[in-house]
């Protein structure tokens, strides 16, 4: 039996995989719900008497014209923090929804350490953000622990956790963390030059590297390393990924953690730039979990994928603000818009999986071959 | 039973590679003859993309026989029959039943017809019993409700009628698989179809209840019914069928009257080559004992004992569910025991990891290749990866550099024949039988001491099964222990040294592969037979 695999094939192969490649993204159902979200977003504009080019126009300009980047950049440092914590467990399948907790828990941590450590500012700087890291990580392993010892689904685990440390971080900001003084519940402010620091006088800071940096070194474990196969391998067949000896819990405590260290990242990067302080509420009212989550889905957890899409959404979130000053459109556009994007992305994480299980009945010796697709028998007596 | 004549060429071999030439008449049933045919498919086209299913396929059912449909995988046997049965609408050609030309819309449409199909998978309520099963959606009524005792009447007259004797008052998910079978049958009865469909019917069948089987098909037959019997099984065909038609790659290919052909014939129409059939490989020569598992239990499994030595094959034969599956999973460390000891050359890895038990030399091809065996939506080099990856794949520090991956898919894919188009292709493009070979190729790679294979051939083609055991046979003669789990007692017979027999989670007879003929390894594994003491080294454990 010949290989059908010669030598001149698979150079042919490597060329074409390039050309390949960016058919296949022009064709994929993301670019597709994208281009349907933006065409319906016109239909809505359309309707209610609006000019849909200018108010795209303003989202465009409003976020990445001069005066919008920097405020994109910042939104895009946090979503794209949320949207990788997402993505990594995501990618093996395991959805964490306890970001919030994880963040804001973060975000207490990074506080505190800013308010309270006694080492020069650029160590305790460092020192906040590993406490936010670790308190993010902690928790977030709480919700892996609940899965794997005592069956909770993480979903419902890690969503649960999620309330009690916004609650409790509210608690801790209006009594015993409170500015003596302030009618807002929020802490004090962090001492001069316990601060990230920040691209000339923008409000970018350093964040926004450490977060690159966070998705650089995703793409770089998702492709290349070892772990990274098992994880992707995990969330294309988890049966497959553990008959091979991937041991489940210890990937699901891992990843998670993981992911709520990124979270708690998240919080104290907010913490450590503008306001400089915690201030309840300032973390989770913009959403980012939920952004993140959206960005993560979009981009099938791909790491430069979730990287593109957290910008798409953040110049979104961003451009939608300049969009409802300049044309009166109100903001909640793209948030529709985000929602019909999502919409039309779940209707193609049901298509092909259909298509793919009918063939496979129990007790069925018959393959599906899609070289010679035999629908397999599967008429009910209906 | 008698075996088919596997190596006497068929006279009609010959004829199959010019199409035309090979279509002989089909034998027309003396007593049918001046009906009009039961069923009558005509240029029957059907496309789906990028595949042509069904090209111009003409099938002509006669009433009163038993005919089969046969080809392999992906020859379009299973969208003929959703054609016929209305679960597809062909793309051209016309359907006559009983002579009326009809289109069916559903399967709903084909029963009013007179047309029933026996699925692969039973359609029945396994919480209801044999009665409400036969009767549902036809349903006998008193003042509007159920009349359970015109039901239980009613199977109890057709049961009577056609020898398909159940007892209305069981519930299903107390029946064996085999008396299932008949009440799926009874069902179609009971809405008077007059011509049933069974799609490839005795895969879950005990050799005894497949002959049982048999004698209700054609007791149908005799009371003037039609079967048409979708099958790649070759002895069923020629001990139980009138007619054979034959598809490959969506046409008919041969047109056959059973009586005039052979095993071979048909297998050649079948893969358009000759090919030997039942091959029996020569005995191995049995080193060290590698595997040794004593007194092993747990859910599904009891008190099993069991020796595979070097060079070895050892063969568990057993109908499906009798316990074989949890054994293999345990083995490989996807189940924890509950009794027993298993050792691995000579090391204990009763309570060891799975990636354990692969580091110590244990390979593992599972049953199911799509759910377990390989991620079907991954690459081709992703799959071939897996196992490898931590091991000679990866360098120290955890990394896998993706050109690793696939230069280890190239030489996989080489080495094992496995036709793929790129390792960037994904798993789910590759045909059964390669992507059995894949799993196969993956695992011997590993040139583990010890293998467990499950169900090595199960809806692979005849070509990619001689090749399958051509391999496992190979890897057995360069020193390894093979642990082979089959449904198929010709593959038991032909590669296994020794032959193992599972009833009920036990092992219940063990035998040498010389002493083990068809008739007896049926026998115990229906639960007949009694420990035979052969000649091995297994612990006897108690026969019930």
């Amino acid at each position: 039996m010949a290989s059908a695999l010669d030598l001149a094939r698979i150079k042919g192969a490597a060329r074409s995989r390039g050309a390949a490649r960016i058919k296949g993204a022009l064709r994929s159902p993301v670019t597709f719900s994208v281009v349907a979200g933006l065409v319906i977003g016109a239909l809505f504009l359309v309707g209610t008497g609006a000019d849909p080019l200018a108010a795209y126009g303003a989202v465009v300009s409003g976020s990445l014209g001069a005066d919008g980047i920097g405020s994109t950049l910042t939104t895009g440092t946090s979503v794209l923090g949320m949207a990788l914590a997402l993505a990594i467990p995501l990618r093996a399948g395991l959805i964490n929804l306890g970001g919030d907790g994880q963040m804001v828990l973060g975000g207490i941590a990074a506080a505190v350490t800013g308010l309270y450590s006694p080492l020069p500012a650029p160590l305790t700087v460092v020192l906040a953000l590993l406490a936010g890291v670790s308190a993010g990580a902690a928790y977030a392993a709480l919700a892996a622990l609940c899965e794997n010892r005592f069956g909770v689904p993480l979903l419902v685990s890690s969503l649960l956790l999620s309330y009690p440390a916004t609650s409790l971080a509210s608690y801790l900001v209006r009594y015993p963390l409170k500015e003596p003084g302030s009618s807002l519940p929020q802490t004090r402010r962090l001492p001069e030059g316990v601060a990230l620091p920040a691209f000339g006088t923008s409000t970018v800071t350093a964040g926004l590297v450490l977060v690159v940096l966070a998705a650089a070194a995703y793409w770089f474990a998702d492709r290349r390393t070892a772990i990274g196969y098992e994880i992707r391998m995990t969330g294309l067949n988890a049966r497959f990924a553990a008959y091979a000896g991937v041991e489940r819990k210890g990937l699901t405590l891992r990843l998670v953690a993981t992911s709520g260290a990124l979270a708690g990242l998240v919080g104290a990067i907010g913490v450590l730039s503008f306001p400089y302080r915690f201030l309840d509420g300032s973390l989770t009212a913009p959403g980012y979990t939920w952004t993140g989550l959206t960005a993560a889905l979009l981009a099938a957890a791909a790491p430069l994928g979730t990287v593109v899409a957290a910008f798409f959404f953040a110049v979104l979130q961003v451009g939608g603000l300049s969009m409802e000053r300049t044309t009166e459109v109100p903001r909640e556009l793209t948030q529709v818009l985000q929602a019909i994007v999502i919409v039309f992305l779940a209707a193609r994480l049901r298509f092909p999986r259909l298509r793919r299980r009918k063939p496979q009945q129990p007790q069925e010796p018959a393959d599906p071959a899609p070289t010679a697709r035999e629908p397999a028998s599967q008429g009910e007596f209906a | 039973m008698t075996r088919p004549p596997s190596d006497i060429p068929a006279a009609g071999v010959g004829e199959v590679d010019g199409q035309e030439e090979a279509l002989t008449p089909a034998a027309r049933p003396p007593h049918a003859a001046g009906l009009s045919p039961a069923v009558e498919l005509r240029g029957i086209t059907k496309r789906f993309p990028g595949t042509l299913a069904n090209d111009a396929v003409d099938l002509t059912v006669r009433r009163g026989e038993i005919h089969a449909l046969m080809g392999e995988n992906g020859a379009g046997k299973s969208t003929l029959m959703s054609v016929l049965y209305g679960m597809e609408r062909p793309d051209a050609g016309s359907i006559r039943v009983d002579g009326t030309e009809v289109s069916f819309g559903s399967p709903s449409a084909a029963m009013a017809a007179g047309l029933g199909m026996v699925h692969q998978s039973f359609k029945l309520f396994d919480s209801l019993t044999v009665a409400e099963n036969v009767v549902y959606r036809a349903e006998p009524r008193r003042f509007g409700l159920l009349d359970r005792a015109a039901a239980r009447r009613r199977v109890r007259e057709l049961g009577a009628e056609h020898g398909l004797v159940v007892d209305p008052d069981a519930r299903v998910g107390d029946l064996p698989v085999g008396l299932r079978q008949r009440v799926e049958i009874l069902k179609l009865l009971h809405r008077g179809a007059r011509t049933l469909i069974l799609d490839e019917p005795t895969a879950v069948l005990t050799p005894a209840e497949a002959d049982a089987l048999f004698v209700v098909l054609r007791s149908l037959t005799a009371r003037g019914r039609t079967v048409i019997l979708v099958t790649h099984k070759l002895r069923e065909v020629l001990e139980g069928s009138d007619n054979v038609t034959v598809l490959r790659d969506g046409r008919v290919v041969a047109r056959l009257r059973t009586a005039d052909t052979s095993g071979a014939g048909i297998a050649a129409a079948m893969t358009g080559r000759e090919v030997e059939l039942d091959r029996v490989h020569p005995p191995g020569t049995p080193g060290d004992v590698v595997l040794d598992v004593e007194g092993l239990s747990t859910a599904g499994v009891h008190d099993v004992g069991l020796s595979v030595r070097a060079g070895e094959i050892v063969g568990i034969a057993g109908v499906a569910g009798n316990g074989q599956s949890e054994l293999v999973e345990t083995l490989a460390g996807l189940r924890p025991v509950s009794a027993g000891r298993v050792g691995l050359r000579g090391e204990d890895i009763t309570h060891a990891s799975a990636t354990e038990r692969r580091a110590k030399g244990l390979a593992y091809v599972p049953e199911d290749r799509h759910a377990v065996g390989t991620a079907p939506a991954a690459s081709v080099a992703d799959n071939l990866a897996m196992g490898h990856h931590r091991t000679s794949l990866s360098s120290r520090h955890g990394l896998l550099p993706p050109s690793a991956v696939r230069s280890h898919a190239r030489d996989l894919v080489e080495r094992f024949g496995i036709k793929a188009s790129t390792p960037d292709v994904p798993a789910s493009a590759l045909s059964g039988g390669n992507l059995q070979k894949l799993l196969i190729g993956r695992e011997l790679a590993h040139g583990a001491p010890l293998l467990l294979v499950e169900q090595p051939t199960r809806g692979v083609d005849i070509g990619a099964i001689q090749a399958i055991h051509d391999e496992l046979v190979a890897y057995r003669d360069a020193g390894h222990a093979v642990l082979l789990v089959s449904a198929e007692l010709s593959e038991i017979r032909g590669l296994a040294d020794r032959i193992l027999v599972m009833y009920e989670g036990r092992v219940t007879a063990s035998y040498d592969r010389s002493d083990a003929d068809e008739a007896t390894l049926g026998l115990a594994m229906a639960g007949g037979a009694p420990d035979t003491s052969a000649a091995n080294d297994t612990p006897a454990p108690d026969g019930d």
